[in-house]
């Protein structure tokens, strides 16, 4: 009885491992052996033409990361306005598609609306489309004398060269209301970008990018807050009402909570995703406008051959998201109380 | 059940295969190639490779469809003559899609290279030394074959050359009733005229922000970024900031846009869409207006002089041969082809460049009198910068160019950016 | 079922009806303005971007992608055939090894198991963009470069695929399984001809999560590839459109081309659509 047990054990631990191997043996060569070289590499002044193995490539320690990090030179400038331009399409992004995923989730979640399948399908629609058909779309959607100012214009107002406009919408905004010129001590710099750089906002041509992504994203999240929504006890709604909540109040302290968990898994897969954009801004070009880090590691790479630089920016990347991830993990806990 | 599951997995699979099958047997609609890969073996010795049954990848940093459909043709031409197949690709973006190419080890057999990005690709052991297999390679200009020539190797022949001039459309130019003796000729006329064609819609200049363009204004007030003998950067200076601020002062009139501002790629789409009445490109403008904007009528005329005189910028490329390329014996028996003074004056014809050959200077001159203002301007032309490691400054240098038409770029601050970011450069050769 | 339940008043109906048809114009809006400006000349297109009828109407563009026309024809057939042969290989593969594997997972006990889950979890954490680079130079060191295999093998298997199959194979009663097994059916036979039916649900979502990733990627196959032959629809598209200098804007060949690149994931959405919304609402893990 026992020697079936363990040959019975035993053929099932083989066919344990021949079952997994295959995907197991993908993920690391293709992912964990990749990582491992790439590391190797930010150590290197690989130029891509020879052997990264081989001889050739000299071993220069810190010196990419010094590059991107401590070194006043263009490649530190560089870095940090890619740094910028992500922080800000980061913060305008996230809460902007959460919030506008959890509105539609709201509306289409009623019961008694007309045509739900077709709005939840018109607001999903986007997003499975490939991020390089929709950006040409909006790229000529967005163009100076297109047709999103062509709309604008009907309300008299006049749209800006969208993709051709660098200037932060935060110091356009601050022009407006009479700051034109920096004040003197925001001169001082930091990673070679003055203050009043930093503080710029996202340029007016990452806006269109912006205004792309929550697009594209808003249904997939809108359908995550459904399913939550939908998951809600009636009866706390009932016992609301009978309590005299308005719907205002109801949404707040019923609806609210428990969304919770959905909530933090949109924040958290919004974050990883938006420092990771890359797609979009391949098609607007080396501009430093819209420049992001991820596009800036490949372009250091395929353009200037600096695969070092471009592989320290990678982990630099990846460090930034994991550090973020556990910040915001730490700062909204899973649960209340 | 389990009859229908294996029918529905073999179900998948099967239509999956046919997908494939009828995908993979399905035409890609008219390919670039041509020719037919005949069977011989050929293998004339050589540098390697045979000379028949090859197939070449060709990549192109193509101006426009002028300058690509030329270059395909030549290819069918020599591919039906030898035996050959041609595939030629215009890159996106030629730096890019070459570097890719050559870091995954498999580059096009021949590819541009540009003035600017030789030396960094001889660094890399990137280029083949074929120049001088090239039927009379020395009859090529010297200033373009010093271009190519490092460490006394001569690693490719120069295809062909530009150079910058004020093209200006006829039709705009009278209606503002401007004649021929108010082509300007000083930097103060270029502004008076440019002023006189503002307006309607239409801006009086109109050239792409790139140092590759306003350069030329640097070099007119008798700047330039480095020294003659190329260890120095001298881009801090006061002629440079006497050129900028000229341009600065154009921009902020309004006579003076670039491209994007007027929602065009370049200024040859921008004269050609009646957005520009005047503007500052190589010859490769004469292809491209001929093929896209067949009715825009226009002259070109040499830039005027600034306050050192005369100046214009030149671009090269050359037939670059890769060091890895499988059959370098029939690509130089391609470049041979493509370089014989009919071949280039062919290309001259079809997008407008000037023939890289001495041969043919006389017949080019002949054949396209207007556009002699491109061939004198080689006498006072000035290439472009060329250390490795430098293509990223002058794109940082590049991007800040359009906020001086808002006042958002600084001259002064532009040059230092510059002058600071291209010693740097420099210091890591 | 929690949907809210509203005595609205009326004005409060309408206006909620106004919100979404805002929204829903906004969201399909540029489709329609996309497939209007297929339809128009050049000139057209760029002066009366809005107008949704062509003035003239022409097929000029559609001409081009399918290779009819004197111009510069478009690759639209090489991108077609790439696009597909990816696509489906990278399915197919990741259907059968992701469920492989996260059968193992779930129900085989074998030494190391929890190693194994721990590893393939930690991949999970390692951001795409990070991978773009390092992939480039193990396909490189590989010789896979510009090749079908170079395309296909690194993404035909992904944690969380692995992870939502095991999810599913878990709730199949073990019970049923246990009476395979005492009669006498081997692992492989248990998983293909026991469980696998089992987890129909799990299979349909991997197939259309698996099927629309790989038809939309660009990234991966943008450094996995740089000889045309293998561009794919996104590829491709992204590196015509950038064209060359004077190519000036060919917007109704290039959203004409995006718009049929999107047709046949979009064929997909509308026939699986109760499936992928559901699997979309119930997923605690991106795929």
């Amino acid at each position: 009885m026992s020697r079936t047990r363990s040959q019975e054990d035993r053929r099932q631990a083989l066919a344990g491992w021949l079952f997994v191997s295959p995907a197991l043996l993908g993920l690391i060569v293709f992912l964990v052996v990749p990582i491992v070289l790439a590391l190797y590499v930010s150590f290197t002044n690989w130029d891509g033409l020879s052997n990264p193995l081989g001889g050739d490539v000299k071993w220069v320690g810190l010196h990419n990361y010094q590059q991107l990090l401590t070194h006043d030179g263009l490649t530190r400038t560089t870095f940090a306005g890619a740094l910028r331009n992500n922080f800000w399409f980061v913060l305008f992004v996230v809460p902007t598609q959460t919030a506008l995923a959890l509105w539609l989730a709201v509306l289409v979640n009623n019961k008694y609306l007309r045509g739900r399948g077709f709005f939840r399908t018109a607001f999903y629609f986007p997003s499975i489309t490939s991020s390089i058909a929709i950006t040409l779309v909006f790229l000529f959607l967005f163009q100076g004398g297109g047709a999103v100012n062509g709309i604008l214009n009907w309300f008299g107002v006049k749209g800006p060269n969208w993709l051709a406009d660098p200037r932060g919408v935060v110091h356009v905004w601050l022009s407006g209301v009479g700051v034109t010129k920096p004040p003197g001590w925001t001169q001082h710099s930091v990673m070679g970008q003055s203050l009043w750089d930093w503080f710029s906002g996202p340029s007016i041509a990452m806006m269109v990018i912006i205004i792309l992504v929550i697009w594209t994203t808003a249904g997939t999240f809108m359908l995550m807050f459904l399913a939550a929504l939908q998951n809600v006890n009636e009866d706390l709604y009932e016992a609301g009402e009978l309590d005299g909540a308005g719907s205002w109040q109801r949404f707040r302290y019923i609806t609210l909570p428990s969304l919770r968990p959905t909530l933090l898994l949109v924040l958290t897969l919004g974050l990883i995703g938006t420092w990771q954009v890359f797609d979009q801004i391949y098609l607007t070009g080396n501009n430093p406008a819209t420049r992001t880090p991820a596009y800036m590691s490949f372009d250091q790479s395929f353009q200037n051959n600096h695969f070092g630089i471009g592989s320290a920016i990678a982990f630099l990347l990846f460090a930034l998201i994991m550090g973020l991830t556990l910040l915001q993990r730490r700062l909204i806990p899973e649960e209340i109380d | 059940m389990k009859s229908v599951r294996v029918q529905r997995i073999i179900g998948v699979a099967g239509a999956a295969a046919v997908l494939v099958t009828a995908a993979a047997c399905g035409s890609s609609g008219p390919s670039k190639s041509s020719g037919s890969s005949s069977g011989g073996t050929g293998g004339s010795g050589g540098t390697g490779g045979a000379t028949s049954g090859v197939t070449l990848q060709v990549l192109i940093g193509s101006s426009g469809d002028a300058e690509t459909n030329a270059v395909v043709a030549a290819g069918n031409a020599w591919a039906a003559k030898t035996g050959n197949k041609v595939v030629v690709t215009p890159a996106k973006d030629l730096t890019q899609q070459l570097t890719q190419s050559l870091a995954g080890g498999t580059p096009p057999d021949i590819f541009y290279v540009d003035a600017s990005k030789f030396q960094g690709l001889v660094k890399g052991n990137a280029l083949a030394d074929v120049g001088e297999k090239i039927t009379d390679s020395s009859d090529m200009y010297p200033n373009l074959q010093k271009a190519f020539t490092q460490s006394g190797k001569y690693y490719c022949v120069p295809k062909d050359f530009s150079t910058l001039a004020l093209e200006i459309n006829t039709g705009l130019w009278a209606k503002a009733g401007l004649k021929d003796s108010d082509v300007p000729t000083t930097w103060d006329q270029l502004e008076t005229v440019a002023k006189k064609l503002t307006g309607n819609g239409v801006t009086g200049l109109v050239m792409s922000d790139t140092l590759d363009r306003i350069g030329a204004f640097m070099r007119q007030a008798g700047g330039s970024v480095v020294s003659a003998d190329g260890k120095t950067v001298t881009a801090d200076s006061p002629q440079n900031l006497a050129g900028l601020q000229y341009v600065q002062k154009l921009a902020k009139e309004g006579v003076l846009k670039f491209p994007k501002q007027v929602d065009t790629g370049w200024g040859g789409e921008a004269l050609g869409k009646g957005k520009a009445a005047m503007t500052i490109e190589g010859n490769w403008i004469v292809g491209g207006l001929q093929k896209d904007y067949p009715n825009v009528h226009y002259k070109v005329v040499p830039l005027p002089a600034g306050p050192a005189g005369n100046a214009t910028l030149s671009f090269t490329n050359c037939w670059g041969v890769a060091q890895k390329s499988a059959h370098q014996a029939a690509a130089v028996d391609f470049v041979d082809y493509l370089t014989t003074v009919d071949q280039q004056m062919s290309f001259a014809k079809a997008f407008g460049v000037m023939p890289s050959r001495q041969a043919a200077k006389t017949q080019f001159t002949t054949e396209f009198p207007d556009q002699a203002a491109f061939v004198t301007g080689a006498d006072n032309a000035f290439g472009p910068v060329g250390f490795p490691g430098f293509d990223a400054v002058q794109k940082d240098f590049d991007s800040k160019i359009q906020g001086l038409s808002d006042g958002s770029s600084d001259p002064k601050s532009m040059l230092s950016s510059l002058q600071k970011n291209a010693t740097d450069a420099l210091s890591n050769n | 079922m929690a949907a809210v339940r509203e005595r609205r008043s009326p004005s409060r109906r309408v206006l909620m009806y106004v919100a979404l048809g805002a929204f829903a114009l906004l969201f399909l809006g540029p489709f329609v303005i996309q497939i209007a400006t297929s339809f128009k000349t050049d000139p057209d297109a760029t002066n009366h971007p809005l107008n949704i009828v062509p003035h003239p109407a022409t097929l000029e563009a559609w001409k081009r992608i399918f290779g009819y026309s004197s111009d510069q024809p478009v690759p639209f057939g090489t991108w077609l055939r790439n696009s597909i042969i990816v696509a489906t290989s990278i399915t197919l593969l990741r259907v059968f090894l992701d469920s492989l594997a996260g059968y193992a997972l779930a129900r085989l006990k074998f030494p190391g198991r929890r190693a194994v889950f721990m590893l393939i979890l930690g991949t999970l954490a390692v951001p795409n963009v990070v991978l773009l680079i390092p992939r480039f130079l193990v396909l490189k060191e590989l010789n896979l470069y510009n090749s079908y295999a170079g395309m296909i093998l690194p993404i035909a298997m992904d944690a969380a695929g692995i992870f939502l199959m095991r999810g599913f194979f878990m709730q199949v009663p073990q019970s049923i399984e246990e009476a395979a097994r005492i009669d006498g059916a081997g692992a492989f036979r248990t998983y293909w001809d026991i469980a696998l039916p089992l987890v129909k649900p799990g299979l349909i979502t991997l197939t259309i999560l698996s099927f629309q990733g790989s038809w939309n990627e660009f990234s991966f196959f943008l450094v996995a590839t740089s000889d045309p032959k293998y561009d794919t629809l996104t590829t491709g598209l992204a590196k015509f459109s950038g064209g060359s200098l004077g190519a000036g804007n060919q917007f109704p060949v290039t959203l004409g081309a995006a718009l049929l690149s999107t047709i046949p994931v979009a064929i997909l959405f509308f026939i699986f659509q109760r499936q992928i919304v559901r699997s979309q609402m119930s997923s605690g893990v991106k795929g």
